[in-house]
């Protein structure tokens, strides 16, 4: 079956290929297997069947990081995609120069590399003399420990992620606001809309492909964040998740095990136990997707 | 044709009255919100622009006040520590993944998105499944790998395991596949081999594309953290991504403007790449994000 | 320089039988015309010609050498594409020089062959543009240029004008002659515009469901068709179709009934085979006349349904009682409103097909 004609193109896929197979499945079989194995640099491994996945899901830290994560996306999804959306409309409303100018303000935090972004907000949130709570005590409000109070750790965090990541839907629901023909909104003119009614019954339903995409990607990517919380909170292997774990997520937790506690048996069945909760999130979003199109 | 002119005078003064109270609002607002997305950044230049020991931020100002001091900080930061090394490791990490990522990127979307062959289905169906598989599953295995290949704290360990990205194949096949058929065919009746095709056809069609994917890959190396965390943690692997981290330990002793010197460093090469191409690199975004 | 033949050569996608059995001999120098409806494979065995498609069965022969399994690039064949195909980040001199740089001759050699297309092609001004930068016509002039350079052997064109507007059709159709003129090199064109097809033909090749139907001169085609669909498909308006029942067959005549349910006709014919009990006539529009109801027995009833009044013709298009469509051409008469009419078929034009759409012919 292997013409000779079908060799360049094999040819030149073989580097793509071979470095997909080598460092991207070759890990995901061998992490699987690791998920096995109770093993750390130094003993020999042995197999203890679903042991590391019972440790895992049996273990305090994961409840928390669970907990953690769940209360985080609930508010950080939706309030970053409603926020963006605003922020889209606000460009959209500016023509010319303009709508470039603040688009390429808005988006600019975007553009940070997020190990900067989380540093400079940790500078903003010191108590005391922090920017924020200098600015409190410009109103008599006394200094608040944004990142080291368990009532505000969540907040402060889930704010610097909007910080992040508004410019980004922002700007991917801006492409699909142009991408809506404009014959919609002057049928909807014509026929004595408002502009409040114009978004609710032309935009929001025209965005929906794009809403879902700015959705399900908020979530695939929240659902792993580690990043930020990692750095607003102590940022080294024997020191993260904050006071009480307040900010303690799971991708965090299974970092923490494998090159904290060197306990990669653990760590690699933290993975899969992730995946499976990624993918089926994933999976049910599109379920969703599929019941919201019939009519 | 006077009439004309009459309604539409007759009209304006409401259409503009209305207009204002919008237009007010609406500045307002983007005024507002241009300020809380580039404060932090300007409030990061103001304290590395300001006299040592005077914290900035008990008196929040628009603009530096000492273009000499933030000089000198710099200075400190380059010649006292291996911030130099660090920006060299940086460039040189995200230099090479760029271009593994482009050529080797560009040379399967080619045939992916232009031919058929043996096995073409199934290999790119597993190549977009991958899209979906967190990184989290892999970064462990793929730690474990490049150890054993006796790579960490290496520049190979560093770039090679990143090379293969499904994300970039797609958005080059994405592209690629708008090349006509016709076009491919009449280079090979102009004697242009196989690989000549996809150096002088394809590659220069797909030039904006490339351009994209360069510019998204350097933001996403530069700003990559995790990996080099844990791949490179020797100090002469240290990535200015970690020289930061060092920084901003909590018990490092070094004062906050130092610390924002050594962000504002960090900052710089995207910051000024966004600003060259801030077109490019939106667009980017929405065709990957409309695309999805 | 170069004759071709195609032997035997058929072409399946899958289960779908795209080309049967098809032979074809080209001389050298000739300006053949392949014309078909869509999908009949025209485009499928030019580029068997080319290369670019495969030709597993049967042969094609280049100068009298087997073809079949040699690169598309080293036959020597040069393809001008519908689409134009132009290099879009390359100058239209790079364009037309891109084979050249391929095979790495060297830059005078180069900058003399484009120039020489060039200027044959009025391009002289037009070199340092990009297709962006062209018109339809330019960009079909670009990639004329770019075959040219090549000096291949045999030139396939491939639908290269109808992407232009009718005006410009034209003109490229008179410099493509031109240019035959001036090259001399065998041209294989692909069109499914029949007028394109007969102005531009040597022989023509009139292809129908994946079957070569008939090859030769356009007159000879237009005048001798050898069945129905290429009578049909040749002409405009096209070929007019009547059912006949043969009431009696002689010598050197044979006499037909029910045309348009009640008239007949005597028509000169030789050795007509009397085991055949119904025909189709085909008559082309100016072999009908309208004629005076003298009720005589070859007179037709027509009603008439519209008509195209063109200034120097006019075409009327009538229906008989059988339903069948009748299109007059009258050049002297202009319609005079009446719905009625009566026409007369002239037995010298007339062609007579059997049931299976195979010309019957007087021997
Ligand atoms: N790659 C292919 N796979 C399957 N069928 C094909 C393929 N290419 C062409 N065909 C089929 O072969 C037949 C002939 O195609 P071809 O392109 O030769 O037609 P054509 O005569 O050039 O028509 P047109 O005038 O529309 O260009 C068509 O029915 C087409 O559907
Ligand atoms: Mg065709």
């Amino acid at each position: 079956m292997l013409d000779k004609k079908h060799v360049p193109h094999l040819l030149m896929v073989f580097p793509f290929l071979a470095l997909f197979a080598v460092f991207f499945l070759y890990p995901i079989v061998s992490g699987f297997v690791y998920s096995f194995y109770d093993w750390n640099a130094t003993t020999t491994s042995r197999f203890v069947g679903l042991a590391n996945y019972q440790r895992v899901i049996h273990s305090r830290d994961f409840s928390k990081a669970m907990w953690n994560l769940g209360s985080y996306i609930v508010i950080t999804v939706p309030v970053g995609i409603a926020v963006a959306f605003c922020l889209a409309l606000l460009v959209e409303s500016f023509k010319g120069f303009w709508q470039n100018f603040f688009r390429s303000i808005f988006f600019m935090p975007v553009v940070l590399p997020m190990f900067l972004a989380a540093t400079i907000w940790r500078w903003i949130y010191t108590p005391n003399i922090g920017l924020l709570n200098t600015i409190r005590g410009l109103f008599g409000l006394p200094s608040v420990q944004f990142l080291n109070d368990t009532s505000t750790m969540l907040y402060s965090l889930i704010a610097v992620d909007i910080w992040v990541s508004a410019g980004f839907n922002m700007v991917i629901i801006l492409a699909g606001m142009k991408n809506i023909p404009r014959h919609y909104y002057e049928a909807a003119r014509l026929d004595g809309a408002s502009k409040l009614q114009e978004i609710l019954y032309i935009t929001i339903p025209m965005l929906y492909p794009v809403l879902f995409f700015v959705t399900t990607y908020g979530v695939i990517s929240a659902l792993q964040v580690f990043d930020t919380p990692w750095l607003l909170t102590g940022s080294s292997f024997s020191q993260y998740g904050g006071r009480q774990n307040a900010l303690l997520f799971p991708v965090m937790d299974m970092m923490g095990r494998g090159f904290g506690e060197l306990k990669f048996g653990q760590a690699a069945a933290y993975g899969f136990i992730l995946t499976t909760v990624i993918v089926s999130v994933t999976a049910v979003m599109f379920a969703l997707r599929k019941k919201g199109h019939q009519p | 044709m006077t009439t004309d002119v009459g309604l539409i005078r007759s009209a304006a003064p409401n259409y503009a009255l209305d207009l204002s109270i919008w237009t007010v609002l609406k500045w307002t607002v983007a005024i507002c919100v241009a300020i809380v997305a580039v404060f932090p950044i300007v409030w990061m230049v103001n304290v590395v622009f300001a006299e040592p020991g005077v914290p900035v931020s008990i008196n929040p100002r628009l603009l530096p006040t000492s273009l000499s001091a933030g000089i000198a900080k710099i200075n400190t930061i380059l010649s006292e520590t291996g911030y130099l090394h660090a920006y060299y490791i940086s460039i040189t990490y995200s230099l090479l993944t760029i271009a593994g990522v482009l050529l080797f990127g560009s040379m399967a979307a080619f045939e992916f998105a232009l031919f058929e062959f043996p096995g073409k289905r199934p290999m790119f169906a597993i190549v977009m499944l991958s899209l979906m598989v967190p990184t989290a599953v892999t970064l462990i295995p793929t730690y474990l790998l490049t150890a054993n290949l006796g790579w960490l704290n290496t520049m190979q360990g560093l770039v090679v395991p990143g090379l293969a990205s499904a994300f970039g194949l797609f958005m080059l096949i994405q592209f690629m596949r708008t090349i006509p058929r016709e076009m491919i065919e009449a280079a090979r009746l102009d004697g242009a081999s196989h690989f000549q095709i996809y150096r002088h056809i394809a590659l220069p069609m797909s030039r904006n594309a490339l351009v994209t994917l360069a510019i998204l890959t350097f933001m996403q190396t530069w700003g990559n953290f995790i990996w080099p965390l844990i791949v490179a943690p020797s100090p002469q692997m240290y990535t200015v991504g970690q020289v930061v981290g060092l920084f901003n330990a909590p018990f490092s002793h070094v004062t906050v403007d130092i610390v924002m010197a050594a962000n504002l460093l960090a900052a710089l090469p995207p910051l000024i790449f966004f600003l060259l191409f801030q077109r490019k690199i939106v667009e980017g975004i929405a065709m990957s994000g409309s695309k999805g | 320089m170069a004759d071709l033949q195609i032997i035997n050569v058929s072409k399946s996608y899958g289960a779908v039988e795209v080309l049967r059995d098809v032979n074809l001999s080209i001389a050298s120098g000739e300006f053949v015309v392949f014309v078909g409806p869509s999908g009949c494979g025209k485009s499928t065995l030019l580029r068997m010609v080319s290369g670019l498609e495969e030709a597993p069965v049967g042969e094609i022969r280049l100068e009298g050498k087997v073809v079949n399994r040699v690169d598309p690039a080293k036959r020597g064949v040069a393809m001008v594409f519908q689409s134009y195909a132009l290099y879009p980040h390359m100058t239209a001199f790079q364009n037309m020089a891109f084979s050249l740089t391929m095979a790495r001759e060297p830059k005078a050699l180069i900058k003399e062959k484009v120039g020489r297309a060039a200027a044959i092609l009025r391009l002289e001004k037009l070199l340092d543009r990009r297709p962006g930068e062209l018109s339809g016509g330019q960009k079909q002039r670009v990639a004329i240029g770019r075959a040219i350079v090549r000096e291949p052997k045999v030139f396939l064109f491939d639908e290269p004008l109808s992407n232009l507007d009718t005006e410009l059709r034209v003109q490229m159709r008179a410099e493509l002659i031109q240019l035959h003129a001036n090259l001399g090199t065998t041209m294989i064109y692909v069109t499914h515009d029949q007028v394109e097809a007969m102005t531009l033909a040597d022989k023509m090749v009139v292809m129908n469901g994946g079957i070569i139907q008939q090859h030769g001169t356009p007159l000879g085609l237009y005048d001798d068709p050898d069945n129905k669909f290429v009578a049909g498909f040749i002409g405009s308006p096209k070929m007019n179709f009547i059912k006949a029942k043969v009431e009696a067959v002689r010598a050197d005549a044979i006499t037909l009934s029910d045309l348009g349910g009640r008239s007949r006709l005597e028509l000169p014919f030789r050795n007509f085979d009397a085991g055949i009990r119904e025909v189709e006539l085909g008559v082309r529009t100016e072999h009908i006349n309208i004629a005076q109801d003298t009720g005589a027995t070859d007179i037709l009833a027509a009603r008439v349904a519209f008509v195209e009044e063109l200034g120097d013709v006019t075409f009327i298009h009538t229906d008989l009682s059988t339903g069948e469509r009748l299109v007059v051409r009258s050049s002297k008469a202009r319609h005079r409103g009446s719905t009625e009419c009566f026409v007369k078929l002239d037995p010298a034009g007339v062609l007579l097909f059997g049931t299976n759409g195979e010309r019957i012919r007087s021997a």
